[in-house]
């Protein structure tokens, strides 16, 4: 009961050529992946999820849901199930109504439409109101009966806008692992538009990080972490950000020295050995680079770089601690608990294999750590 | 002597209690956060302290003075507002001056103290444009320094990272505490992230219905919180709770089986409760003990959440760091214990903590 | 979807275009109307071929009415200068009331407050008939008959209750916010009244004064019968070109374009006001 969804060269323009929404955009869902649109507002995930629902026409380009041209049919031609950002329930009916409505259509006794109903009531969190309208219950509830209507439905592709953006924070851990199980469990082909990285992360076995219409990586969440293609998709990916400062590399043989932008001298030194060859020939002496370091990766040592507390803020299961060094916050995170007080001096080990190292003119990625890009 | 009391302050619109018999001392320099969920009356509070609103009864004195007859321009208090509040039409020079033009300084010294903290606040190239014209985080910034400009006694900040976005608010909740030690008020800072508290309390006070259920440093509050509430409040994921019943010899059942917790509750035999524990204190082994089935690992940031199912059913998140090499697969089968540090229980019936004896 | 066909361009077009013919060309017709002769006017053919004179406004200007029944003088400038001044007194009056009380209304919460509020707007809808024989008789009274104090307090009867309602919404959607602000900073509650609430809502302050004003000029009844030829607006003096010997087209229309004149001047002038009042969106940011 799983599809796979195959997009081709897709292009979305909209009024007379002047916004190009969405630029040859080619990318395919395996059978039952979760895969995650990731992006800024406007930057054309919303347009795709319209042409993959059909409520949009692609310019140009082809979409297949298991090798059927499907871009030219009706959306209620495309085996689809939807949950839209904004609800849309039908306000005259109930919760459980609303659920049930969308398995009218498969002709199940109402036995079983009501087993289905209540068990994704449960799951969701919504079994106590279910007898009640949309207009009654809160914004959280109604995003979720939603996200229950369309889950409950048969269908070869799922797709989820913006699911769980009103949902209230002490139930998303819970129904973020529900429903990763429920989809797993159903083998549902899915895509799930968002804008909140967290929740890409937490659900997606892929991610299409998407800015200005453009694709700019697709890959497990593990490795747009490990290794993000370019310096955008580097610091959108990641909470607390990364860490960024442009440099000037120095290769002298011995050691490969990161001269910080704008400090009197403030250098990133490494062994020669640490960075094997081809790594070494890609960075050429005096060359403008951008390092990136995930604030995971900057560890708290007895030697490194000297900087100054800023801030040292513990959050119940992490501490933040931002340092300043040559007038630059490098902010830093631990899993433990530590004490510092602002003002006083302590020194940062940053490890070769967890620097990022980019372009500084193309932003392209041209290292990550030991590793050619 | 505290620079800010609040003695049983309570506020009503029409029959509607918002605050109800509410007292809290700060002192000067002191940063204390207002936390609560949305609707709890925090901006209320901060609205009767700047005396745009009247209490309904109680007292609210700066500096032992009652302020029951002081309007709210002589209480020399500076405020930032959820919605920023700029005045559409001056520009960002002219709202940050505002403070300083009502206090009758020359021309020198406005320009000169907006200079200052517009350079603090990084928007010293912005300060001709119209609020309109001001991304988002520039407005914060312009409400904050607008805010601070005149050095207040009193510094009343409403929830103001609100409307500016996840990055943003990061920056800004580390580079919050630097300039409120420069400004060197007292502080009271309304919130509902509870990280945000956390990050930048001196003590939190936590509002619900109308009362401060708790008023503690950030570390008591997270790791003793007074009542099952708190502990919900506080934490991402949020704490997981089992009603249970205290079994022999500090153990709980959990939906049928027997799950031993902190030998500190041993004394607790047969009482209803309430079982909490952080998902950073539920710890996997591989061992004997209680077993569970994870049902989905979703990372979040750096840490990995992990949903388990009981054989009975019972549903609990585990956090651990994502760097963590134990980290187990979906559908495996693990062994899971409490560490006693984050665990807790709490009265079935009125929701307090119950206090852990010595083991 | 997001396309437009040619022929919904061209209906729309043909449409708009019929709305614009039936709003401005009587007043196209009646512009090139008052540049001509009551012969020229009323030939059979029309034609909008003509020698264009400038008779008509010199009639009006001068004050002497030439009619083929001998001349007539007519007090034009002066019922001109009469209604400029009513409707100006009036809603100058109107807003230095209306304005502090609008923002009561709109700020504060008394007793009988929406029921004062309403009362006001009342005035708006009872018909001027009603109250129009009782005042005249209490204007007799009191001696306000025919006089420009007796008139401009009627007047209010019009201007109050608009000014009232409209800046009243205009206070209401700044955030109070940002009022609070302003105190916070030091200043006292007249300032914040000056420097905040009024400036903000200037918007909606010059719209209600354009309609106040529009609605006073316009104005009929109450000048027809609470005041004699040297009080009275145009409105009532229009009547003297209904002369024994025929109606005085040319004059007429001459008459027409200089009493819309002024109220149309001021309302593209306040134009740039009202637009500013729509994209001024900071205010409840």
């Amino acid at each position: 009961m799983s599809s796979e969804l195959v997009l081709q060269k897709v292009d979305k323009i909209y009024g007379a050529g002047t916004v190009h929404a969405v630029k040859d955009l080619s990318f395919t869902v395996k059978p039952g992946e979760i895969t995650a649109l990731l992006g800024s507002s406007g930057c054309g995930k919303t347009s795709t999820l319209r042409m993959i629902a059909g409520f949009e026409t692609v310019t140009n380009g082809s979409i297949a849901l298991d090798g059927r041209a499907i871009h030219e049919l009706a959306p209620a031609q495309r085996g689809v199930a939807m949950a839209f950002e904004t609800y849309s329930l039908y306000p005259p009916l109930t919760l459980a109504e609303n659920i049930s409505f969308a398995l009218k259509a498969q002709k199940l006794g109402s036995a079983d439409v009501d087993k289905r109903v209540k068990a994704m009531a449960e799951m969701l969190e919504i079994g106590d109101v279910l007898h009640k309208y949309p207009s009654s219950v809160s914004g959280g509830q109604q995003q979720r009966a939603s996200l229950g209507r369309a889950l409950v439905r048969k269908a070869g592709l799922y797709l989820l806008d913006e699911p769980m953006g009103q949902l209230e924070p002490q139930l998303r851990a819970v129904l973020r692992g529900r429903i990763k199980h429920y989809l797993r469990e159903h083998h549902c082909t899915t895509i799930l538009v968002t804008h909140d990285q967290t929740e890409a992360n937490a659900l997606a076995d892929r991610i299409a990080v998407m800015e200005g219409g453009v694709l700019q990586q697709y890959a497990t969440p593990a490795e747009l972490k490990a290794r993000p293609a370019n310096l955008f998709v580097g610091t959108f990916i990641g909470e607390p950000p990364m860490n960024v400062f442009p440099v000037r590399v120095k290769d002298n043989g011995q050691t490969i020295d990161f001269v910080l932008e704008g400090s009197d001298g403030q250098v990133l030194s490494y062994a020669a050995q640490d960075f094997p060859d081809a790594v070494r020939r890609r960075l050429k002496n005096d060359d403008g680079l951008v390092l990136g370091v995930r604030p995971h990766a900057v560890h708290i040592g007895k030697k490194g770089l000297m900087a100054r507390v800023v801030t040292c803020q513990w959050l119940g299961d992490q501490t933040h601690i931002a340092a300043e060094i040559a007038g630059r916050t490098v902010v830093s995170v631990s899993h433990e608990q530590i004490k510092a007080a602002p003002g006083s001096s302590l020194f940062l080990r940053i490890a070769p294999q967890d620097l990022h190292i980019y372009a500084a003119d193309s932003g392209a990625a041209i290292a990550h750590g030991a590793e050619l890009a | 002597m505290p620079h800010l009391e609040l003695a049983s302050i309570s506020k009503s619109f029409k029959s509607n209690k918002v605050l109800d018999d509410i007292s809290l001392a700060a002192d000067a320099g002191e940063i204390v956060v207002i936390f609560g969920p949305s609707g709890t009356g925090k901006t209320v509070l901060l609205r009767l302290i700047a005396g745009v609103e009247e209490p309904t009864a109680g007292t609210i004195s700066i500096d032992d003075q009652d302020m029951a007859d002081v309007a709210p321009e002589h209480r020399d208090v500076g405020m930032a507002f959820q919605n920023f509040a700029l005045f559409p039409h001056f520009d960002a020079f002219e709202n940050i001056a505002t403070p300083l033009r009502a206090r009758a300084q020359s021309a020198a010294q406005i320009k000169e103290g907006v200079a200052r903290v517009a350079k603090l606040l990084k928007i010293d190239h912005v300060l001709g444009h119209a609020p309109r014209q001001l991304s988002n985080g520039q407005k914060q910034r312009t409400a904050l320094a607008r805010a601070l400009v005149s050095s207040p006694k009193l510094l009343l900040l409403d929830d103001p990272l609100r409307n500016v976005d996840a990055k943003l608010r990061f920056e800004m909740r580390l580079e919050l505490p630097r300039l409120l030690r420069e400004a060197k008020s007292t502080v009271l800072y309304v919130t509902q992230d509870y990280k945000e508290a956390m990050a930048l309390a001196d003590r939190i006070a936590v509002l619900a219905h109308g009362k401060f259920v708790q008023v503690a440093t950030p570390e008591e509050i997270y790791r003793h919180p007074a009542t099952v509430n708190v502990g919900r409040l506080f934490g991402d994921p949020t704490i997981n709770l089992v009603e249970t019943v205290v079994g022999e010899g500090a153990t709980i059942d959990l939906v049928g089986e027997t799950a031993a917790i902190d030998k500190a509750y041993a004394g607790l035999k047969g009482r209803s409760v309430t079982f909490g524990v952080r998902p950073e204190a539920v710890e996997l082994g591989d061992g004997a003990g209680l077993k569970a089935r994870v049902m989905a690992v979703t990372p979040l940031n750096e840490r990995t959440v992990l949903l388990l199912q009981t054989k009975g059913g019972a549903e609990l998140l585990a956090s651990l760091p994502s760097s963590s090499s134990a980290i187990p697969k979906a559908e495996s089968e693990v062994t899971i214990s409490f560490n006693p540090i984050g665990t807790h229980l709490f009265d079935r019936e009125t929701g307090a903590a119950l206090a852990k004896g010595r083991a | 979807m997001d396309h437009t066909s040619t022929l919904e361009r061209v209906i729309r077009g043909a449409l708009i275009t019929c709305v614009l013919v039936f709003f401005l060309f009587p007043i196209f017709w009646i512009v090139l109307m008052s540049f001509q002769t009551n012969e020229t006017i009323l030939r059979i053919p029309p034609s909008i071929v003509f020698e264009p004179t400038l008779s008509n406004y010199s009639a009006l200007i001068t004050g002497k009415l030439e009619t083929t029944a001998g001349n007539l003088d007519i007090a034009f400038m002066r019922n001109l200068w009469n209604s400029f001044f009513l409707s100006a007194a009036s809603v100058l009056i109107a807003l230095a009331l209306g304005i502090p009380a609008a923002y009561a209304f709109a700020r504060f919460r008394f007793r009988l407050g929406e029921d004062i509020a309403f009362t006001l707007l009342s005035f708006r809808f009872a018909p001027p008939l009603l109250v129009l024989l009782p005042l005249s008789l209490y204007f007799k009274q009191l001696g306000l008959t025919n006089t420009y104090i007796g008139l401009i307090w009627v007047y209010q009867l019009i201007c109050l209750p608009l000014i009232l309602w409209i800046v009243r919404g205009y206070f209401e959607d700044i955030s109070p916010d940002i009022e609070h602000a302003y105190r916070i900073s030091g200043n006292s509650w007249l300032k914040t009244f000056w420097k905040i609430a009024v400036p903000l809502a200037k918007p909606g302050i010059a719209a209600a004064g354009l309609l106040a004003f529009i609605f006073a000029w316009n104005n009929f009844v109450f000048a027809l019968i609470l005041a004699s030829a040297d009080k009275q607006p145009v409105t009532v003096g229009a009547l003297a070109f209904v002369t024994a010997s025929g109606i005085q087209y040319g004059q007429i229309a001459a008459a027409i374009v200089l009493s819309i004149a002024p109220t149309l001047a001021l309302a593209l002038y306040a134009q740039r006001y009202l637009v500013e009042g729509l994209s001024l969106g900071a205010v409840k940011g």
